[in-house]
């Protein structure tokens, strides 16, 4: 059972703000979610961690230093910026 | 069998031969996308300028006698969620407006390389969530068969575009169904390769261990001819493995003896039209010599939940980036860093988005974690092995793609469970990492396509798609596919 409060803590460690008129219906719809999700419970299946979908090994390339985006092409996207960083208001 | 249904080679002999540069060709594209997409919404972004640059580069070594790559000068167009360096990419979300990368996915400089020629890029469901592509912020993407239903989701503007006759192929991702159930929806081929044979370097992530980029495209062949454009090892995407085997080489093999499974629980509840089209494929399977291997994977009554599960657990991680710091949409008002990240999330994704990263969360927190997150991983070990028992007496696995066919305008998101449960025949092979293609098998009663669905083991896709090469050479000119008239004919 999803309750309201399930709900805002969920929105708290996401960093979302939950409508108050919108925190019932989103409850009950998490509510059913949650319980088609419950249908694995009955599953039986052994205790083994899974570790991998077919065997795949990563495959590294050689841990050498090429060249990398430039601080002008990483900061491009940013709305506010400042000497090169980016600029973040003070906690309060 | 041999078909000569390939729209990528007939563009490559109309420029080739002369008698179409490659410039004209692109221009009736984007004249048709001009005309065609206020209906279909296909594309959220037509990339002009770099279509004709590209046009120009392939007519200029035209010009000189060389020899064209099979893909240059050929008209396509990339999902949204897929980087392009200097073009805006969006995922069709609030959040990432204006957002324009400052590097290409690797797909998309392979295809580069080739001189392949972007017309745009395609609609998409907000950050590839949902079957309807209708949680784009843009709204959603049309089906060319019948403009009151949808395409499809999450790759719908990618598959409506090819079926339009807008784009000669389209790139889309599939991350539990989303290029083979709009492929489907719109009755074009979809193809999701196995995890780890396409390089994700680029793809905006949902759930990194689901992802997977493949093309949709008007025909089998034109499936893998793009497929071997793209499969590469690649240096800045570990998971990529590089298998070399050449699909679009491998499409000429008899069927004869080979063992097609039918995993019974695949067909329990789909529309009866879907139903009596299976029913006709398989017998013209059995025609061209295959044999039909009657089978059981009970397990995969889980793979549902297991996959809302971890995609969405996945997700939540993976959009935990989001934050109006580096890129894409921020708030202009707020007091502090925390109230500028909680409002620039709440403000700039849509709602699908926002119920996935809470159950996500949800599924991940403490006192939940072991009872959905690990039992989920779990039961995904359960169902890859469950799969392999099949691999073990079949070569490849024969199903439909979807239960149904294209749902109308605005059904899917009246009811959240409802709509996860329609993509159940195609997310136990994101699950398992399986490839699989869709192909165009038959109609509804209301001229709507139907999708016949071919799952190969791991790395098997030269399998698959010589399956669905020899049954779309066997069904295509008896009534399986049906041109849509619109766009560029080829």
């Amino acid at each position: 059972m999803v309750t309201r409060e399930d709900v805002l803590q969920m929105a708290r460690l996401s960093k979302l703000y939950i409508k108050e008129e919108e925190l019932d219906a989103l409850t009950r719809d998490m509510d059913n979610i949650i319980a088609f999700a419950e249908t694995i419970s009955a599953a039986q299946c052994e205790q083994t961690d899974f570790d991998n979908i077919s065997n795949l090994s990563n495959v590294l390339r050689e841990d050498v230093v090429l060249p990398s985006y430039s601080r002008e092409e990483i900061l491009k996207n940013a709305e506010s910026q400042d000497e090169g960083y980016f600029l973040v208001k003070k906690r309060s | 069998m041999e078909t000569n249904f390939s729209k990528i080679k007939a563009a490559g002999r109309l420029l080739s031969s002369k008698q179409m540069s490659c410039e004209e060709l692109t221009k009736r594209y984007l004249a048709a996308i001009e005309k065609e997409n206020k209906t279909l919404n296909a594309y959220v972004r037509v990339t002009e300028e770099q279509a004709l640059a590209a046009a120009k580069k392939a007519d200029e070594k035209i010009m000189r006698g060389e020899v064209l790559l099979p893909l240059e000068g050929i008209p396509m167009s990339l999902k949204d969620n897929i980087s392009t360096k200097n073009i805006e990419t969006t995922c069709c979300s609030k959040i990432l407006q204006g957002y324009t990368p400052i590097y290409n996915a690797t797909v998309w400089e392979l295809l580069q390389n080739q001189n392949a020629v972007l017309l745009g890029k395609t609609n998409m469901d907000e950050f590839a969530m949902g079957s309807s592509s209708e949680t784009s912020c843009f709204g959603g993407s049309m089906n060319p068969h019948h403009t009151g239903h949808v395409a499809g989701g999450s790759s719908g503007g990618a598959a409506s575009c090819v079926s339009g006759n807008l784009a000669v192929f389209g790139l889309g991702s599939d991350t539990g169904g989303s290029i083979r159930q709009p492929a489907s929806f719109c009755g074009v081929v979809g193809l999701k390769p196995t995890y780890g044979a396409v390089s994700r370097y680029g793809l905006i992530a949902y759930a990194s261990s689901f992802d997977q980029i493949g093309p949709i495209t008007a025909c089998v062949e034109d499936a893998a001819l793009v497929f071997d454009a793209i499969a590469r090892q690649d240096p800045l995407d570990s998971t990529s493995q590089g298998k070399k085997e050449s699909a679009s080489a491998s499409l000429t093999k008899e069927l004869k003896g080979m063992k097609i499974g039918i995993v019974k629980e695949y067909f329990e509840g789909i529309d009866k039209d879907v139903a009596a089209a299976m029913e006709k494929a398989m017998e013209t399977y059995r025609h061209l010599g295959a044999e039909l291997v009657e089978c059981s994977i009970p397990e995969l009554k889980y793979g549902l939940p297991v996959y809302y599960i971890l995609a969405c657990a996945e997700a939540s991680s993976n959009l935990g980036r989001y934050d109006g710091i580096r890129y894409g949409y921020k708030v202009p008002h707020y007091e502090d860093i925390n109230e500028m990240i909680c409002k620039t999330r709440s403000e700039g994704f849509g709602a699908e988005v926002k119920h996935r990263i809470l159950l996500g969360t949800y599924v991940l927190s403490a006192g939940y974690y072991d009872a959905y997150y690990k039992k989920a991983q779990n039961l995904r070990g359960v169902i890859v092995n469950a799969f392999q028992r099949v691999f073990d007496a079949c070569d490849v696995i024969l199903a439909p793609t979807v239960p149904m066919t294209a749902f109308e305008r605005g059904q899917t998101q009246k009811d959240a469970v409802k709509t996860y449960q329609t993509d159940i025949c195609t997310v136990p092979v994101n699950i398992a990492g399986l490839p699989a293609v869709s192909v165009p098998c038959g109609f509804d009663g209301k001229g709507l396509p139907i999708g016949l669905q071919l799952i190969g083991n791991h790395f098997q896709e030269a399998v698959i798609l010589n399956a669905a090469y020899q049954f779309e050479g066997a069904t295509r000119e008896n009534g399986a596919f049906r041109s849509v008239e619109m766009g560029v004919a080829l």
